[in-house]
Formats: structure tokens, sequence, C-alpha cells
């Protein structure tokens, strides 16, 4: 155990290093194997692991110190538990699926290498962040996700679009990253500690519910919040999808967002401690579930949609996480890994086929072009929106479940997500019935292709996992981290199915009838509420509000910097005093002999004169200065 | 019977004017730094007396700064002086008036 | 101890007058060698040992090194003459006698003054000298130190610099 928490590390580090350094010079299958293989390489020592866990044991090992100066030290040690166990096997799981399915979806991309090597990058820095044993090194990971985002978001940095997006995202990331370390600052200041053991034994030193720990929960909250795509500082991950679609499907569904909530989670002992701040949690997640599904319900991009379906779905975890349902949280991130990374590999099968075309409107009907791809996302669907015994069924009623069983404004958000339940089956299906149809075109003009089989095979694996995902008993892995959760009675347990199945239906019903039915009342509709709509469709006039409240002032404040203050203050400043020391030198160098020899005389002679001047002082002369 | 401070202080003040009669009388740059390598030692060993006499290491700590002056000094002025004999092949200080009016 | 203070006071007011009246520089360099030889044996004389072992790897092994290797890459010819134009002569003659006479009657009419500190020889050799300096430079005088290692680091940048660039 001791040596397979640093193994899983080095997997991916040894495949970014080669695909770094030396991968333009290597032939393209190796490339992509070489990627791929990396992950699968650490997937395999993450079974290991998972067998000792299950076992009973967990790993908090120290490596090496890498810091020591005082009381800060700060160590490289790996903790290893079913909660760290779990992201590990979902990354480096999905992880490899997606990576395989790159080496078709890539295939004739000109940067093979590149991305291959972002993306071994991304998996080692999520890896780290999951894997530390203390804040230090979680933080390092939460940059390197960032980073490789960045990168991977920027990935065809010919295209202006994907620069600024991949700009957006990074500064949004950033404000989450200067949250967490101010958060570690405060944690630091307050427990003298920095690994994960020694906190979660000294937090109960802090007066329960105090400002100290509210803040320091509210400051980790804020980098969550940005990493995970969540009210307020959701904007950049819809416009991160212009980055290639296993990129979406990896980074900005599976895994890097949901950091937020694996963060919350790690933390839940002092969440627990500050109950003010776990509410906001609920609260920021519950809001943004119901935000997101609306916005989803008016876009026509497809991988768009699925990006608002993405923030939805991580509002439902931070809304478990923030209500104490930890095990139901990580549960539904677990379904959601497999069901929006299959979705995503999915469409991303479908823009290739309409060569790079993603307005839904200009699909539709491939169940005779695209056989597989259709039936996956059909099971992705599905499993999304709730229906019987797929996948999310489970994990998202369990989320539901625990909400309505709470009192105070919890259950108000549990009758949001329920809500938001319905709307996520109504977006679900207006995307699928929109974009895949339902009709069998025997003669298909468009002469589509389905997908190779290297794309295929993993998306049927992973549809395969967003079938039966939900019958993996996550709560009781999880149960020495969280405790073991309330036994819910068989009455409650068929009741609230039954209710969100109802609630489930009454979506698909609404999308069959506007999509597939009569199209002609989704356009009458539409323009009655047509103000409401507007509002949707431009996603609340959040980046237009930014851009007026943040952007402009931003830009004319340096503006004005750098024609008023630089140019006149700044420049004035200097350039006046140059002028004047030329003005003035050019009366002072009448004096100069411009001979070495005289300025040495002088300069003695001024050393003379001094010395003649401290001795009169000191009364060693005929005469004396002073007293 | 121990040698009196003034000696010191007395052969370092010899030392120091002629380092400076030298800096004074000499044209070859590389004597000129010469003699004030001369002073810059003079001092020190005012310094180094002092130090012994007043029972304190402030003196030798001063000295030591001052070799430490002394050698970047010369690293720039040779340097400099490297420079100017190869632009013009130059040996002379008094020749060197370019910044003359 | 006072015989050889007297030995090395002329030593060093011999090689003193050769590195200013020796015409090859090359004599100037090797007068400066043996004056800074002489003076690290008087830094011995004042119980500065630290300064002696500085003075001798500093100064006469690297500085002048830096001289000579100078010299002989340059090859400069001796000045022809000592003197070309009058008037140096009679300034460096005046403030000679000036500095001389100044320095003379500060030594000589008024006893020095100042507080004499702890740190006796003997106190001083208890520890070790080499200690106790270093101890002091890098305790009182720590500012002093880093701002010399600062000026170091610029004289190299500089003279890197310098040695880089032709004038034209």
């Amino acid at each position: 155990m001791d040596a397979l928490g640093p193994l899983v590390l080095l997997a991916p580090l040894v495949g970014f290093l080669l695909l770094a350094l030396f991968g333009r010079l290597l032939p393209r299958p190796l490339v992509g194997w070489i990627g791929a293989g990396a992950v699968g390489l650490a997937f395999v020592f993450a079974l290991a692991i998972l067998s000792q866990v299950l076992g009973g044991q967990t790993l908090d090992q120290t490596y090496f110190t890498w810091w020591q100066s005082g009381d800060f030290f700060v160590p490289f040690n790996l903790y290893l538990d079913p909660l760290s166990t779990l992201m590990i096997l979902v990354i480096t799981g999905i992880g490899f699926m997606i990576l395989v399915y790159s080496i078709g979806y890539m295939g004739s991309d000109p940067g093979f290498a590149r991305f291959f090597a972002y993306m071994d990058l991304f998996v080692l820095s999520m890896l780290l962040l999951v894997m530390s044993g203390n804040l230090v090194w979680l933080i390092i990971g939460w940059a390197g996700v960032g980073l490789s985002s960045y990168l991977l978001i920027g990935f065809w940095y010919e295209r202006t679009s994907a620069v600024l997006a991949a700009r957006k995202a990074f500064v949004m990331n950033t404000i989450g990253d200067v949250g967490m370390v101010f958060a570690a600052f405060m944690i630091f200041l307050n427990l003298h500690v920095l690994d994960y053991r020694g906190l979660f034994s000294r937090v109960h030193l802090l007066p329960k519910g105090g400002t100290v720990i509210t803040v320091i929960c509210l400051l980790l909250l804020v980098g969550a919040v940005a990493k995970s795509a969540q009210l307020p500082l959701h904007t950049w991950l819809p416009d991160a999808m212009e980055g290639p679609t296993p990129v979406s499907a990896l980074i900005h569904a599976a895994t890097m967002v949901t950091a937020g909530v694996y963060l919350v989670a790690r933390m839940h002992l002092l969440y627990d401690w500050a109950p003010a701040a776990a509410t906001t949690v609920a609260v920021v997640g519950g809001v943004t579930a119901f935000f997101a599904a609306t916005i989803g319900t008016s876009q026509v991009d497809i991988k768009r949609i699925l990006a608002y379906s993405t923030m939805s779905q991580i509002g439902y975890m931070f809304l478990a996480v923030g209500i104490g349902a930890y095990a139901a949280g990580m549960f539904h991130f677990m379904t959601h890994a497999f069901f929006k990374a299959l979705l995503f590999m999915a469409a991303g099968n479908v823009i290739h086929a309409f060569h790079d075309d993603q307005d839904i409107r200009h699909m539709g009907n491939l169940r005779a072009g695209l056989p597989i791809t259709f039936w996956t996302f059909l099971i992705g669907t599905l499993s999304i929106s709730g229906f019987p015994l797929f996948a999310g069924f489970f994990s998202k009623d369990e989320i539901i479940r625990a909400a309505l069983s709470a009192a105070g404004s919890e259950f108000w958000l549990g009758i949001l997500a329920l809500i938001t339940a319905g709307l996520t089956a109504f977006y679900m299906f207006r995307l699928f019935l929109t974009a895949f149809g339902w009709e069998w075109l025997a003669h298909d003009e468009r002469h589509l292709h389905e997908a190779l089989p290297v794309q295929t095979i993993p998306v049927i694996i992973l549809a395969a996992g967003a079938v039966v995902a939900g019958y993996i008993p996550v709560a009781k892995f999880l149960s020495p981290v969280f405790g073991h959760a309330a036994e819910v009675g068989a009455a409650a347990f068929w009741g609230l199915a039954a209710l969100s199945v109802l609630v489930g239906l009454i979506g698909f019903f609404f999308a069959y009838l506007l999509y597939a039915r009569r199209p002609e009342l989704a356009v009458a509709w539409r323009t009655r509420i047509a103000p409401l709509h507007a509002l949707v469709e431009h996603k609340y006039y959040i980046d237009e509000l930014y851009d007026r409240v943040f952007v402009r002032p931003g830009f004319a404040l340096a503006r004005f910097l750098n024609d008023v203050i630089e140019t006149r203050v700044i420049d004035g400043a200097v350039n006046g005093l140059a002028d004047f020391v030329m003005v003035e030198a050019r009366e002072f160098r009448l004096i100069q002999t411009g001979r070495v020899r005289n300025y040495g005389l002088v300069m003695l002679g001024g050393a003379l004169g001094v010395v003649l001047i401290v001795a009169a002082f000191l009364g060693y002369l005929p005469f004396r200065l002073g007293g | 019977m121990p040698v009196p401070a003034y000696s010191f202080l007395m052969l370092s003040g010899v030392l120091f004017t002629m380092g400076a009669i030298g800096f004074l009388l000499r044209r070859n740059p590389l004597v000129v730094f010469m003699c004030i390598e001369l002073m810059l030692n003079a001092v020190n060993l005012a310094f180094a007396a002092m130090s012994r006499y007043l029972n304190s290491l402030d003196g030798v700590v001063f000295a030591f700064l001052v070799i430490t002056v002394a050698a970047a000094e010369v690293v720039v002025g040779i340097a400099i002086i490297v420079q100017v004999y190869r632009a013009g092949r130059q040996m002379d200080v008094d020749e060197l008036d370019l910044m003359k009016e | 101890m006072v015989a050889g203070f007297a030995i090395l006071a002329v030593w060093e007011f011999l090689t003193a007058l050769g590195v200013v009246a020796f015409r090859r520089p090359i004599y100037n360099a090797m007068s400066l060698v043996a004056n800074m030889l002489g003076l690290a044996v008087l830094f011995l004389l004042l119980n500065a040992q630290f300064l002696f072992a500085a003075q001798i790897i500093v100064y006469a092994g690297a500085v002048m090194v830096l001289f000579v290797f100078i010299i002989a890459l340059l090859n400069p010819g001796p000045e022809l003459t000592l003197e070309r134009r009058g008037t140096e002569w009679i300034y460096a003659a005046v403030f000679g006698v000036i500095f001389a006479v100044l320095l003379g009657a500060l030594l000589f009419n008024r006893s020095l003054t100042g507080r004499p500190g702890k740190l006796t020889p003997e106190a001083i050799n208890a520890v070790g000298n080499v200690q106790s300096t270093g101890a002091a430079l890098y305790t009182s005088f720590l500012l002093p130190v880093e701002v010399t290692s600062v000026l170091l680091l610029v004289a190299a940048v500089g003279a890197v610099y310098l040695a880089m660039r032709r004038i034209r």
C-alpha cells in the first residue's frame, strides 16, 4: 500500500514526461497508447489500492519532508481512505476510457502528442489533488488541474474564441485559488497544522459555529465554487466547451469540476463544525442546479446544453454535501461521471459526423446513420433523467430524499431539487428528440458515418456503467469516512421514487409534446413568454452583467492609468527630472577639465578639508571651531 | 614592550600619503589603480590598529568590508581599463579627456 | 616586537616607494605584492589573524593576480617620463607635506580617545579570532555584509557587461 500510492502518481507522470519531451518524435499510434496506457496503468494500481481499502486499510504515509522551517512543516504525504480511493478509481477508470476514445477522436489533429501530454498532466494533477494528505499539495494539485484545464480549453489556440475561453476559465479559477490559499493561511494561523490528520483532530479546538471556522469554510467554498462552476463563478464552464470534446468529457464533466464536491466532502469535519457555511454550500448547490437547468432548456449548442446540465448536476452534489449527505453527494458524483462522460463522448461522435457543427437544429433522425451513438446517448439521457433502475435514478433520489427529510430551509431546497429533476428530463429529452429524433430514415442523404471502434467501444462500456453504477453500494463503502447513513423506510423510499418518476415523466411529456409531436406549439409558447425566454436564452445576462460591472470598469481604469497617470504624472516626473539635470549639467559642464588627475587633486583637497574641519572641531589645531 | 598605537597610525599615514602622491603623479591607469589600493591598505592598517587598541572587533570587520569593496572596485576598474585600451590603445589617463567640453 | 615592527615599517615604506616610483608597471605590481604581504604580517602583529588570511587571499592572491594578468595581456610600455607637465609635482608635494604634518600633529600632540571594549586579545583568542570575527560579521554587522554581497554581485554583472561590449 505504501508503494501503490506513489505508483498511481508515477504512471501519468512518466506518460506526461515522455510525451512532452519526445512526443513529436514518436509515431502516432505509440503516442496515443502511451498517453492512454499510462492512465490505464494507474487504474490497475488504483484497483490494487481498492482491494486493500476494501480490506479495511487506510493509508496516511509521509514520503518526504518538503519544507521544514520552525513549526511550519510541509510533508509530502498521501492520504488514502475510501473517499480518495473512490475518486482515484473514477479519475483513472473513466479517464482511461476517455483517453482511448481520444485516440480515435483526435486522430487527425496535428497536436496529437501535445493533447495526450496535457491530458496526462491533468490526470497527474487531479490524482495529486485527491491523494494529497495536506493542504499544500492539495492546492498544488488544485492549481495543476486549473493549468491543464487552461491549456486544454485553449488547445486549438489558433481560434480566438478558444483562447478567450481559456483565459476566462483561468481568471475565474484563480479567484477560487486565492480563496483556497487564504483558507490554508487561516487554518495554519489558528491551528498550526496543514496535514489532514492533524487538522481533523484539532478542528474541535475552535469554537463551533464561530467566526474563524465559518470564514475558513466560506473561503474553501470560494475555491470549490470557482472550480465546480457554481453560482456566481459559473460563467467559464459553458465557454470551456471550446476545447476538444474528450476534454469536455474528462475535465469539464467527469472529474475536475467535481473537485469542489470532493473538497467539501474531504473537509466535512470542518463543515460539520460550521453549520452556517454548510447551509451556504447547500443553497449555492440547490440554486445553481435549478438555475443551470433553466438555461439548459433554451440552448441550441449540443455541448453547451451538456455543460449547463453538468453545472446543474454538480449543483445537486453541492446540495447533498451541504446538508450533510456526503455519501449521497459522492454517489451522485460517481454515477454522473459515467453518464456525463458517455453523453459528451456520444455528442463528440455526432459532432464529428456533422463536421464540427454543434447546432442541434441541424441534426435529427440519427437512428439509422449512427446506431451505436444513438442508443448509447439514449441510455445516458435516461440515466441523467432519473429513469427507474438506471444509475441516475438511485443517486439523485438519495439527494432529494435527504433534502426533503431535513427540516427548515433544506426542505425547500429539496422541493427545488425535485422541480429541477423535472426540468432535467425536459431539457435532456428536448436535446435528444431534436438532435437524434426517433424517425428511421431508410434513405439517409447525409451519408453519416458511425465513429471508429476505438471510439464506440469506450462509449458502450460507459453506457453499461451508466446502467449498473447505481447498484454499487457506495454509501456502505464510504461509511468509514462519513459514518452510517440513516436507514430509510421502504414506504418513504418507494413513495419518493414514485414522486420523482412522476416529475420526470412530466418533463418528458412536455419535451415530447413540444419537440416531437407538435413543434408548432413550441414556437407559439415561446412567443407567448418571449421576455422570459430571452432572459433564459441569454443566460440571465450574467456575462453581460460581469462585463458591465467588472470588465469594462477594469479596462476604463487601466486606460485612465495608462493615458493619464502613466504619461502625465509618472513620465512627467521622470522626464522633468531628466530635463532639469540636462539643463543644469549644461551649465556645470563648463568647469570640468576632463583630466582624471585634476579630479583626483580636487578630491584629495576635499578630503584634506574634511580632516582639517574635524581636527578643528576636536581641538587638535591651534584654533577651534564650534563649542 | 608593546608597540605603541601611534606607530601603526603613523605608518598608516605615511603609506596613505605615498599612495596619494602616486595617484597624483602617475599617468598609467594601472599604476593609478595600484596607488588607490595602497591607500586602501593604509586605511585598513589604521582600522586594524584601532581595533586592537580599543579592544573591539569593529575595526577588523570594517577592514574586511574595505577589502571586499576594493575587490569589487578592481574588477570593474580593470574591465573599464581593458575596454579603454581596446578602443584606443591608450595607456595615459591624461589622454582620456573625451568628457571635456 | 618593536624590532619586528621597525623592520616591517621600513619594508612597507620601501615597497610603497616602489609602487609609486618604478616605471615599468610589472615592477609596480610586484612592489605592491610585497607591500601587501608585509601588511598582512602587520595584521598578525595586531592580533588580527582573520584579516591576515583575507589580505593574503583576496589582495595578494586574487587582486594582484588580476593586475599582473592584465599587465601581461595589455603589455604597456614604461612611461617615458614621470613628468611631462610641471604642475602635478608641485601639487603633490604640497599635499604630501600638508598631510604628513597634519597627521604628525594629530598623532603626537594629543592622546587618542575612545572607549575600550571588552574584546581584549585574550578574550578573542579564547574563542578564536576567526570565530569571533565571524560572529561579529553575521550578527551586529549582518546588514553591511549583505549590502556588500549585493555590491559584489553588481560588480560581477557590471564587469561581464563591460567585457562583453566593444566601445567604438
